[in-house]
């Protein structure tokens, strides 16, 4: 029953449900098979033979076994052996590229800063007119002074670190 | 009284050993019953008995067999099917 070119279905394995051929009687226990399923060694158990018989020599190659698969209307597997592809690996930014990177952080930055003076201003100029209308003349001047140098402190600083911190990245 | 969640059997109870030496109950949800083969209803192996959530964070091939009808039927009932069907061609 089981002979070099008989056709099976395998049952077993993650080849299930596919068709092969015999290539070759290893043993009283194993066979080689190929086709549909993976060219590999097979437990006699785990296939299932059919009626069908394919001419083929003992350990036919696998382009005669896809000849001959090619005639009853099947498709052999084809597997692909992987090429290597290079690992990839980190590389150090060039003093080039690390220059771009910074001159488009500045040009972000002065955007930034723009939109802060302007709005800065804009407050600056609103806020003393009013407390002056409003309030003594004493207590005006205090809460101006107060009030002033406040918020220059708070635009200093930041503009003081931002400055600052440029030359340290340099 | 324990909250109402605590008291129903919903959860199930664990006697776990604490750091510092004292058995204190933990609650915690149960896991989903064994699968099983969908013609001869046997427990199905290789298919982990897990929550939803962590079987989403398993890779596919722990999941469950990569043969056909892997994860439906048992591996018996798949040959005897596919041999079946191989005889009646």
């Amino acid at each position: 029953m089981i002979e070099i070119g008989r056709l099976a279905v395998k049952i077993s394995g993650r080849d299930a449900g596919l068709k092969c051929v015999v290539v070759d009687v290893l043993d009283d226990k194993f066979l080689l098979i190929d086709g549909e399923t993976r060219r590999r060694k097979c437990n006699i158990l785990h296939i299932e033979p059919l009626k069908d018989v394919v001419k083929i020599k003992k350990n036919a190659s696998h382009e005669d076994i896809k000849k001959e698969f090619e005639k009853l209307g099947l498709k052999v597997r084809e597997t692909k052996s992987k090429q290597k592809t290079e690992r990839p690996r980190k590389k150090r930014k060039t003093p080039e590229q690390l220059r771009e990177q910074k001159e488009e952080k500045r040009k972000l930055m002065d955007v930034f800063k723009k939109k802060k003076e302007e709005t800065v201003k804009g407050k600056g100029e609103e806020k003393p007119a009013e407390k002056t209308g409003g309030s003594l003349e004493e207590k005006a001047g205090l809460v101006e002074e107060k009030k002033k140098p406040v918020k220059e402190k708070g635009k200093e600083p930041k503009k003081a670190q931002k400055k600052d911190s440029k030359p340290v990245k340099k | 009284m324990p909250e109402p969640y605590k008291r129903s059997r919903t959860l199930r109870r664990l006697q776990v050993k604490v750091p510092g030496g004292a058995t204190r109950r933990h609650y915690k949800e149960r896991k989903p019953k064994n699968a099983k083969c969908g013609s001869c209803g046997n427990v199905l192996k290789g298919i982990p008995r897990e929550r939803p959530l962590k079987m989403h964070k398993l890779p596919k091939t722990k999941k469950k067999p990569t043969r056909p009808y892997g994860g439906n039927l048992c591996s018996k009932c798949t040959r005897t099917l596919i041999v079946e069907k191989a005889r009646l061609q």
